[in-house]
C-alpha cells in the first residue's frame, strides 16, 4: 500500500505540472476546454494528495514500522491523537500536510469560481498549481514520507518506533501546526488572484473583493497558529517563555506582519482607489515570506530548536523564491500604468495618512525581524566570524516600534477619511490623552518605574478610550434614534458596519495582548531545593512541598511533586508539576503546574530531584498579566468573526471620483 | 521489582548535572544578559536562561560570579568571555565594524520609509483635486444623502 502512496504523489506531481501548462496555454490560446481540463487536473491533484495523506495517517495509526517515517516519529505506546499528530511531526509528513492544505484550498477556489472570473481563473489555477508543484517536488525528490526500511533489496520492519518528540506530545501541538499552515498556505489564494488580475489587467478591484474573506480567514489562522505556538511554548518548555525570538518563531511572524499591513492598506484601495501597487507588493511579500518561513524552518540555514532536521530541500526553495520574486517584480513594473491611483492624498491629517504610517511601522518591524534573523548568516559571510542575535536585540528594536504602532492604533479611529481639522482632532484626542496620561502618572506615583511598561499601559488606556468612544458615540446616536438601550444600540452599530467595528474589536484584542506583554517586565522567579514539608516563598505565595510520588504508564515514567500554595496563610491552590521520561526516546519532559489568574500566573516546574532523591528542585515563577495575552487572542478571534459577518447596511463607498490633476490641467477641466 | 529498577534507572538518567546555583544574583544576571546562551536549545541569555543544568549557562554563571567576586568590572568580564568564546558569546552584535549594521539598518529603513511617505504627501499636495464626478453619480449620492437626512429628522 505504501507504493500506492508514493504513486499518488508522483501522479499528483505530473497532473499539477499539466495543470500549470494547460492553464497558461488555455488562457493564451483562449481554449476553454484546455482551461477546464487544467481545473479538473487540479481537482484530481487534490484527490491524489488526499489519498496519500490518508494513507500516511493510516500507516501511523496502525503502527506500520516498515515505513521510515512511521518508525522515526511514532511508536506503539503513543496515544492515537499523537500518532495522528505525527503526520506533521517530521519533515516529510509536514510537507505532505502543506500539500494537502494547498490542494484543498485549490479545490475550494476552483469549485467556488467555476462560473466566475473566467479571465483571471486560468492564471489563478496556474499560480496555485505552480506552488503545488514545488511542494510535490519536495516530497517526491527530497523528503518522501513513503520511503520504506530495506535490508538489501527486501522491505523490513522494526518492532517499535522512536516516537514523537516528547515536547510535541502536548495538546496544542495537535492543532498548532495545521492552524499555522492554514494561515501560511492560505495567502497563496489572494496572491494568485492578484497575479491573475495583473496579468489580465482586470479593471477595478475584483481580486480584492473576491479574496477579502480569504485574506481575513487566513490572517485569523496565522494569528491563531502563532498564539497556539506561544501557548505551547509557555506551558511546555518549563520556563514560561512564550516568545523568545527564535528564527522559527520569527519566520511565522513575518508574513503575519505583512498580511496585517495588507488588511489595512487594502481599505485604501477599496475606498479610495489608492495604493494599488503597494497592495500587490504586500500580498506578494506575504506569499513569499510564507515560503521563505517554510524554507527557514526546513533548510537548516539558521539554528533553531524548533527547526526540522537539516535536509536537501534548500535549493528547491531558493530557486522557487528567486524565480517567483523576479517574475512578480517584472510583472508589477510592466503593469505600473494599470496600477495608478484613482485619487490622491488630500491631507496629511487624514485616515489615509495614518494607514501609511501604520504600514511603515508594520513593515519596519518586519524588516527588523528579518534582518535580525538573517544577520548571523550575513555577518558570518562578510566577516567570517559567527555572532549571536538574541532576544535583547529584537526587544531593543521592536519594543519602540510596537509602542508606536499602539499609538497609531489609538489615533486611527479618531481621524476622518480625506481630511481632519486640528479642532476636530483636539476634541477627539482630549479624553483618550487625558486617560492615558493620568494612568501613567498614577503608575509612576505608585512606584512603577519601568519606562516601557508605563508607556505601554498609558498607550493601552489611550487606545481603549479612543475605541470605546467610537462605540459609545455611534451607540448613543442609534439609541436616541431607535429608542433602544445603549448596549443593543452598540450591537446594532456593529452589525451595520461589521468590518469597521469588528476591526475595532481586534484592536481591543491587541491592546489586551500588549497589557500581557508589558506584564513581563515584572516577572519573578525562584529556584529552590525543598524536602517534604519544607517551604519556599515567591512574591505573595508560600509554597510547601507535600510529597513526591512516582508512577508510569505505557508511554512514560513520571515523578510528581504535590505543592500547596498559600497566600497570607490561607490555602490558595494545589499544584502538581511533573517530571517525565518518555521510554521510547529516553528523554525528559516537564509538565508544569500553573494557576492562571487575571492578575498573575503562579507557574511551577518540577525541574529535578536531589541526588538522594528526597528533595525536589522547584522552579517557581510569578508571571503578571500573562493571561491577558490569551484573552486578547480570543477578543481578536471574536473581532475577526464579526468582520466576516456581512454588514446589515450595504455600504457603498462613495469613491469621491476626485482625481489628482496637475494644476495647469485643472483649469482646463474646469473650463 | 524489575519495573521499579527500570523506573529508577530512567529517573536517574533524567537527573542532569545540577551545578546551577538556586539563586542568580542580580549582578550575575546583569552581566549575563549581555551574553548569549549558546546551548543550542534556546535563544535566551546567560542571565535569563532557565533551563535546569544548562550545559552552557550554568558554568558561565559560575565564571561570572567568580570574576565579580575578584572585583572585575562588567566590561572586563564580558571581554574575558568574548576572548574565550568569540563574538558569538554576545547576545547582541557588537556596535563596531560591519556588525554595527545590525542595529543601524532597521532605523535606516524607517528613515527611508518616512522619506517615501514625505515624497508621497508632497506629490499629492502639488496636485489639485478636481471634481469630475459624473452628474448621474453625483445625483445618486445627493439622493442618498437626502434620504439619510430625512431619516434623521
Amino acid at each position: 500500500m505504501e507504493n500506492l502512496g508514493a504513486l499518488s504523489i508522483l501522479l499528483g506531481l505530473c497532473l499539477a505540472i499539466y495543470s500549470v501548462i494547460a492553464s497558461i496555454t488555455g488562457a493564451w490560446k483562449q481554449n476553454p476546454f484546455l482551461i477546464k481540463s487544467a481545473q479538473r487536473a487540479a481537482v484530481a491533484v487534490w484527490g491524489l494528495v488526499t489519498l496519500a495523506s490518508g494513507l500516511l495517517v493510516y500507516f501511523l495509526l496502525t503502527d506500520d514500522f516498515r515505513l521510515v517515517y512511521v518508525a522515526q516519529y511514532s511508536n506503539k505506546a503513543m496515544p492515537a491523537v499523537y500518532k495522528f499528530a505525527a503526520w506533521w511531526g517530521g519533515q516529510a509528513g509536514s510537507l505532505l500536510l502543506w500539500n494537502f492544505i494547498l490542494a484543498c484550498y485549490a479545490f475550494v477556489v476552483i469549485t467556488q469560481n467555476r462560473n466566475r472570473h473566467h479571465k483571471i481563473m486560468p492564471y489563478v489555477t496556474a499560480v496555485l498549481m505552480t506552488t503545488q508543484v514545488l511542494f510535490l517536488v519536495l516530497i517526491v525528490f527530497a523528503a518522501n514520507p513513503f520511503e520504506v526500511l530495506t535490508v538489501g533489496k527486501g522491505v523490513t520492519s522494526i518492532p517499535d518506533g522512536k516516537g514523537l518528540n516528547p515536547l510535541l506530545q502536548y495538546w496544542t501541538m495537535v492543532i498548532h501546526p495545521p492552524t499555522l499552515y492554514l494561515g501560511y498556505v492560505g495567502f497563496v489564494v489572494p496572491f494568485a488572484f492578484a497575479i491573475g488580475s495583473l496579468i489580465t489587467k482586470q479593471p477595478g478591484d475584483t481580486w480584492i473583493h473576491t479574496t477579502r474573506r480569504w485574506a481575513i480567514v487566513t490572517w485569523l489562522f496565522q494569528t491563531a497558529g502563532i498564539t497556539l505556538g506561544a501557548g505551547w511554548s509557555y506551558a511546555v518548555l518549563g520556563w514560561g517563555g512564550y516568545w523568545v525570538w527564535d528564527p522559527v518563531e520569527n519566520a511565522s511572524f513575518l508574513p503575519w506582519l505583512t498580511s496585517t499591513a495588507f488588511l489595512h492598506s487594502v481599505m485604501m484601495q477599496e475606498k479610495k482607489g489608492m495604493m494599488k501597487i503597494w497592495n500587490i507588493v504586500l500580498v506578494s511579500a506575504t506569499f513569499f515570506l510564507s515560503i521563505f518561513g517554510t524554507f527557514l524552518t526546513r533548510s537548516g540555514i539558521v539554528a533553531s530548536v524548533h527547526a526540522f532536521a537539516q535536509s536537501p530541500v534548500g535549493p528547491y526553495f531558493v530557486t522557487f523564491l528567486a524565480a517567483g520574486i523576479v517574475a512578480v517584480t517584472w510583472l508589477i513594473l510592466d503593469r505600473l500604468e494599470f496600477l495608478k491611483s484613482e485619487t490622491q492624498l488630500e491631507s496629511v491629517i487624514s485616515r489615509e495618512s495614518s494607514f501609511l504610517f501604520n504600514n511603515l511601522i508594520l513593515l519596519a518591524s518586519c524588516f527588523a525581524i528579518l534582518w535580525g534573523t538573517m544577520f548571523p548568516v550575513i555577518s558570518e559571510a562578510v566577516t567570517g566570524e559567527k555572532i549571536s542575535v538574541d532576544a535583547p536585540f529584537f526587544n531593543r528594536v521592536n519594543i519602540p516600534i510596537g509602542l508606536f504602532l499602539m499609538f497609531l492604533t489609538g489615533i486611527g479611529p479618531l481621524i476622518a477619511w480625506r481630511r481632519s481639522t486640528f479642532e476636530s482632532l483636539r476634541r477627539a484626542f482630549y479624553w483618550p490623552t487625558i486617560g492615558g496620561v493620568v494612568l501613567m502618572v498614577a503608575l509612576v506615583a505608585a512606584g512603577m518605574h519601568h519606562v516601557y511598561a508605563v508607556l505601554c499601559f498609558g498607550l493601552c488606556m489611550f487606545v481603549t478610550i479612543s475605541i470605546s468612544t467610537e462605540f459609545y458615540k455611534g451607540g448613543r446616536a442609534i439609541s436616541g434614534k431607535d429608542k433602544i438601550g445603549l448596549i443593543p444600540a452598540m450591537i446594532e452599530l456593529t452589525h451595520r458596519n461589521t468590518r469597521r467595528y469588528g476591526g475595532y474589536l481586534i484592536h481591543i484584542g491587541v491592546v489586551l495582548c500588549f497589557i500581557g506583554f508589558a506584564g513581563a517586565a515584572f516577572n519573578k522567579d525562584l529556584t529552590a531545593e525543598i524536602g517534604e514539608g519544607q517551604k519556599m516563598t515567591i512574591g505573595r505565595y508560600e509554597l510547601t512541598l507535600n510529597n513526591i510520588t512516582f508512577g508510569e504508564n505505557d508511554n512514560y515514567v513520571w515523578r510528581r511533586a504535590t505543592i500547596a500554595a498559600t497566600v497570607d496563610g490561607k490555602p490558595y491552590a494545589i499544584l502538581e508539576p511533573e517530571g517525565r521520561v518518555f521510554k521510547a526516546q529516553n528523554e525528559p519532559y516537564h509538565s508544569v503546574g500553573i494557576v492562571r489568574k487575571l492578575n498573575e500566573d503562579l507557574y511551577m516546574n518540577f525541574a529535578n530531584v536531589s541526588e538522594d532523591g528526597k528533595k525536589a528542585v522547584i522552579q517557581a515563577y510569578v508571571f503578571p498579566l500573562v493571561s491577558w495575552i490569551w484573552i486578547g487572542f480570543w477578543v481578536m478571534f471574536a473581532g475577526t468573526i464579526v468582520c466576516l459577518v456581512p454588514s446589515k447596511v450595504r455600504l457603498e463607498y462613495a469613491r469621491t471620483q476626485v482625481v489628482g490633476v496637475v494644476e495647469k490641467h485643472a483649469s482646463q477641466v474646469e473650463k | 521489582m524489575l519495573r521499579k529498577w527500570k523506573n529508577s534507572i530512567l529517573l536517574l538518567l533524567a537527573v542532569v548535572a545540577m551545578a546551577q546555583d538556586s539563586m542568580v544574583s542580580p549582578a550575575v544576571r546583569r552581566v549575563g544578559e549581555k551574553l548569549a546562551c549558546l546551548c543550542g536549545a534556546c535563544k535566551n541569555t546567560v542571565g535569563t536562561c532557565d533551563m535546569m543544568g544548562c550545559h552552557y549557562t550554568a558554568p558561565k554563571r559560575e565564571q561570572i560570579a567568580s570574576l565579580l567576586a575578584k572585583g572585575q568590572s562588567d566590561e572586563a568580564i564580558i571581554d574575558t568571555i568574548v576572548n574565550e568564546v568569540g563574538l558569538k558569546a554576545l547576545s547582541e552584535p557588537p556596535s563596531t565594524g560591519f556588525n554595527a549594521m545590525a542595529l543601524i539598518m532597521p532605523f535606516v529603513m524607517i528613515g527611508l520609509g518616512l522619506t517615501a511617505i514625505y515624497w508621497f504627501i508632497q506629490r499629492s499636495r502639488k496636485l489639485v483635486p478636481v471634481n469630475v464626478t459624473a452628474p448621474v453619480v453625483a445625483d445618486r449620492y445627493q439622493a442618498m444623502a437626502e434620504k439619510e437626512i430625512e431619516k434623521l429628522d
